[in-house]
């Protein structure tokens, strides 16, 4: 039952979702990669070195395109039903709390990772001999595993600072996730972006790329990086669910 | 159906409710009260969205806040307003009811069956963005008992209603109350709960005033001194002469001397003694008023008990 109600929410919230405003939003996001290695390729930059093309592409896609549609989808899920006054509708039924947060989380992924694919994909047949099968099949895993950690981690941020929940989940962005991740030590490890970037260079075998920055890129297997980003979903899935669970909801401020 | 038992809640240093004390059988109330006078919070507190700082909340025996299962017997329908735009009735109400996990085909059927029931059938595929205020309302019934529950519960339901569209209101939950369902109605309007039922619930600063129908709650405030102001010229001589009488609670003259607010305990005697004193002190009536006898007075006598104005 509970599998049915969230398809009902998914349903329902890419049903409203449907607005020219977001179409249009969802199209930039998609393009912003493409007019890059189109230009790129216009101007007849060399196309030898693989590694360099395919980096710049994970950065673009999975991390870029992939954020920004989870900061516009995922971060204000409960503060817009808040403002909107609609949030009392839901959180009133037996179901309206859990089963909704997660629809509307399976709701967010859905759209970015659509925006990721069709990126990656018009990207990759732009670059020609740079780009290939596997580099454009390992972004879009990467782009799926990247919209299900960040989602859930900006579900929580927008949970937890529902009334400035963007700009909270910006400056995290910036300074945990491109920030922190970049910083060689320990704690660069508790990043989602390590992780992604160690998957790349395991899956794409990008030995040199590694050897020039260990730190960057991990030098920790396939599975050690998928654990830790399953596991790190799971708890920030598992946070929001208790969050929003024990979180008192007036349906409107009174005196 | 509904207990509460020294039910207090906070928020922050403010008081939403005070040591609430209440117990309902089965049946329709009206929760009457100002606006900011706690109803919100009560209502918050019923569907268990609010947990309580003090005190026990049942319905239905079960507390609300712990058994969110609780809520398949109840429908909300909220003094806030819908905005999805872009969303038919219909996909909306429908949406709401696959929240408590009937299958896709029974939501649908359910909720054409409540849109038609608050007569928005016709009109229950137009994108909300284009309703009015009143066929919001009604959508926001229909979600309310799109599900069949035992008790509703109806914050403000006439806001934005034309004069069509309450009297409309009042029968669909007359209907409701006569199928010997349960209601719990708040309104800052007392005559629109007045024509659903006679159970009323007075609310002030978070307290419960008064509870019993509106008979009982005249009779609680008849021994109550019954409010006259006095309206006119050269109204100082009555202080002194109304300041010995027995039946005189309060008098109350304001800083021009031209308007006199008396609490009477026996305003016969009063009526009685003023044309003696009209002629005495040369006095020159333009107005007098005395509070009606309607649940209106009722409320504003267990105010001022209430404020301290009258003992």
């Amino acid at each position: 039952m509970m599998l049915r109600i969230i398809l009902s929410v998914v349903k329902f919230e890419l049903a409203r979702s449907l607005t020219a405003g977001r179409i249009g939003i969802w199209l930039l996001l998609v393009l912003f990669p493409v007019a890059l290695v189109g230009t790129l390729r216009l101007n007849e930059v060399p196309q030898n070195s693989a590694e360099a093309w395919g980096i710049m592409l994970y950065f673009l896609v999975p991390e870029v395109v992939c954020l920004l549609g989870l900061l516009l989808w995922a971060t204000p899920v409960v503060s817009t039903e808040i403002e909107g006054q609609t949030w009392s509708y839901l959180a009133l039924r037996p179901s309206g709390r859990r089963e909704v947060i997660l629809g509307k989380y399976l709701t967010a992924v859905v759209w970015s990772f659509s925006a990721t694919v069709v990126s990656s994909t018009l990207s990759v047949v732009l670059m020609g001999d740079a780009g290939g099968l596997r580099l454009w099949f390992v972004m879009c895993v990467l782009s799926g595993l990247s919209a299900l950690a960040h989602a859930s981690l900006y579900l929580l941020i927008g949970l937890l600072f529902y009334r400035r929940t963007i700009v909270t989940a910006v400056f995290y962005t910036g300074a945990v996730e491109y920030g922190l991740s970049f910083v060689p030590a320990v704690a660069n490890k508790l990043t989602i972006n390590y992780r992604l970037r160690g998957l790349l260079s395991n899956w794409m075998d990008w030995e040199n790329a590694r050897s020039a920055a260990e730190r960057v890129f991990g030098s920790e297997p396939t599975i050690v990086h998928l654990s830790v980003l399953v596991t790190m979903t799971v708890v920030l899935l598992v946070a929001s669910l208790a969050k929003v669970s024990l979180s008192e909801y007036p349906t409107q401020q009174e005196g | 159906m509904i207990e509460l038992n020294q039910v207090t809640k906070l928020y922050g240093d403010v008081i939403g409710v005070n040591d609430l004390k209440i117990e309902l059988e089965s049946g329709a109330y009206g929760l009457v009260g100002p606006n900011g006078s706690g109803k919100t919070t009560l209502i918050n507190l019923l569907t268990g969205q609010l947990r309580p700082t003090l005190g026990e909340v049942r319905v239905f025996g079960e507390d609300p806040w712990k058994n969110r299962r609780l809520l398949r017997r109840i429908g909300l329908c909220p003094a806030t307003d819908v905005l999805y735009p872009n969303v038919s009735a219909r996909q909306w109400v429908t949406y709401l009811v696959s929240l408590y996990g009937f299958d896709a085909t029974e939501c649908e059927d359910l909720a054409v069956e409540s849109l038609d029931t608050v007569g928005m059938k016709s009109r229950m595929d137009r994108p909300m963005g284009e309703y009015s205020l009143g066929m919001r309302q009604r959508a926001k019934i229909a979600q309310a008992i799109a599900h069949r529950p035992d008790l509703v519960i109806l914050d403000e339901p006439y806001n934005g209603l034309d004069p069509v569209g309450r009297q409309q209101m009042s029968e669909l939950l007359s209907d409701w109350v006569d199928a010997g369902k349960c209601l719990v109605f708040a309104s800052h309007v007392l005559h629109e709960i007045e024509s659903i039922t006679s159970s009323f619930l007075l609310i002030f600063g978070g307290r419960l005033l008064a509870s019993g129908t509106s008979d009982e709650l005249e009779e609680f405030v008849t021994e109550a001194p019954q409010e006259v102001t006095v309206v006119g010229v050269g109204l100082a001589p009555l202080v002194a002469v109304l300041a010995e009488q027995p039946w005189v609670e309060a008098v109350q003259l304001d800083g021009r001397d031209k308007r006199l607010r008396l609490a009477l305990r026996d305003p016969s005697a009063f009526y009685e003694m003023l044309p003696h004193w009209i002629e005495k002190y040369s006095l020159h009536i333009e107005q007098l008023q005395a509070s009606q006898s309607n649940l209106s007075a009722i409320f504003e006598s267990l105010l001022r008990y209430h404020r301290g104005d009258l003992a």
